[in-house]
């Protein structure tokens, strides 16, 4: 099973500023999850009345590829160094 | 061997299943095992380059020349300067990616397949289809490129 992500660290260093950030993201599914829900009804008009046009296809299309990636996130890291700079993004 | 593998052998050696069954049964524990390794240790300590199974994550790497400097003035990525980058793409965000190329414009297409034309690329984007991201994903396991600055610097792109 494919879990989503749980965690984001970002951690940016340089000679002058230090900054390091953990993210928690399984606390914002939540609160993204009540978000979604709420504005579902607004959404799924906003698709039936787009539907006749194409774009309804699309919105939906988006949306779920949107959350795909999302999904897909955990695992994902960017780690770039030089020698006085480092910044590094990780998704856990 | 684990005890399951044991169990499938066994099975295909009495004829209670058939070779496919059996292959499809292995495959899966394979994946299986697969997954529920440790990702954080293994996928990040950079496995040998060109790992042949399911590919689990696309690797960019770019290492600065040996025993050289990264930058003079210590900036990174300044004056064609290179410093150490490394970078992990999960397979399944490049798959979620593929599938996103079903939302651009056909008029956009149009214009990427006459901007890899001009670029001496013959390939139509609009060739891409869902259906054959897993054959390449699968093909990706076996592409390794490495590539050598005039600085000394190294490229490597990889799957693991």
């Amino acid at each position: 099973m494919n879990w989503p992500p749980m965690l984001m660290h970002i951690k940016i260093k340089n000679k002058n500023t230090r900054f390091g950030l953990w993210l928690p993201l399984f606390l914002l599914l939540p609160v993204a999850l009540v978000f979604f829900l709420v504005l579902s009804p607004l959404i799924l008009i906003g698709i039936i009345v787009l539907w006749h046009t194409g774009w309804g296809k699309v919105a939906l299309f988006s949306l779920k590829a949107a959350f795909v990636a999302f999904w897909s996130l955990r695992g994902f890291k960017v780690d770039i160094q030089g020698r006085n700079e480092c910044v590094q993004i990780s998704i856990i | 061997m684990s005890d399951n593998k044991k169990k499938i052998l066994e099975m295909l050696a009495e004829k209670k299943i058939s070779a496919d069954e059996a292959y499809k049964l292995l495959s899966a524990i394979d994946s299986n095992e697969g997954e529920s390794g440790d990702e954080g240790h293994d996928a990040f300590k950079g496995k040998s380059p060109g790992n042949k199974g399911k590919p689990k994550y696309l690797r960019v790497t770019v290492m600065p020349p040996v025993g050289g400097t990264i930058n003079g003035k210590g900036n990174l990525m300044q004056d064609g300067n290179v410093g150490r980058v490394n970078v992990r793409v999960p397979m399944s965000l490049i798959r979620a990616g593929i599938k996103l190329t079903a939302l651009i414009p056909p008029e956009a297409l149009d214009k990427a397949n006459s901007a890899l034309k001009e670029k001496g690329i013959n390939f139509d984007v609009r060739s891409i289809k869902t259906e054959d991201i897993e054959d390449l994903i699968e093909a990706l396991g076996d592409m390794e490129i490495d590539v050598e600055g005039g600085k000394g610097e190294k490229v490597k792109v990889f799957v693991e």
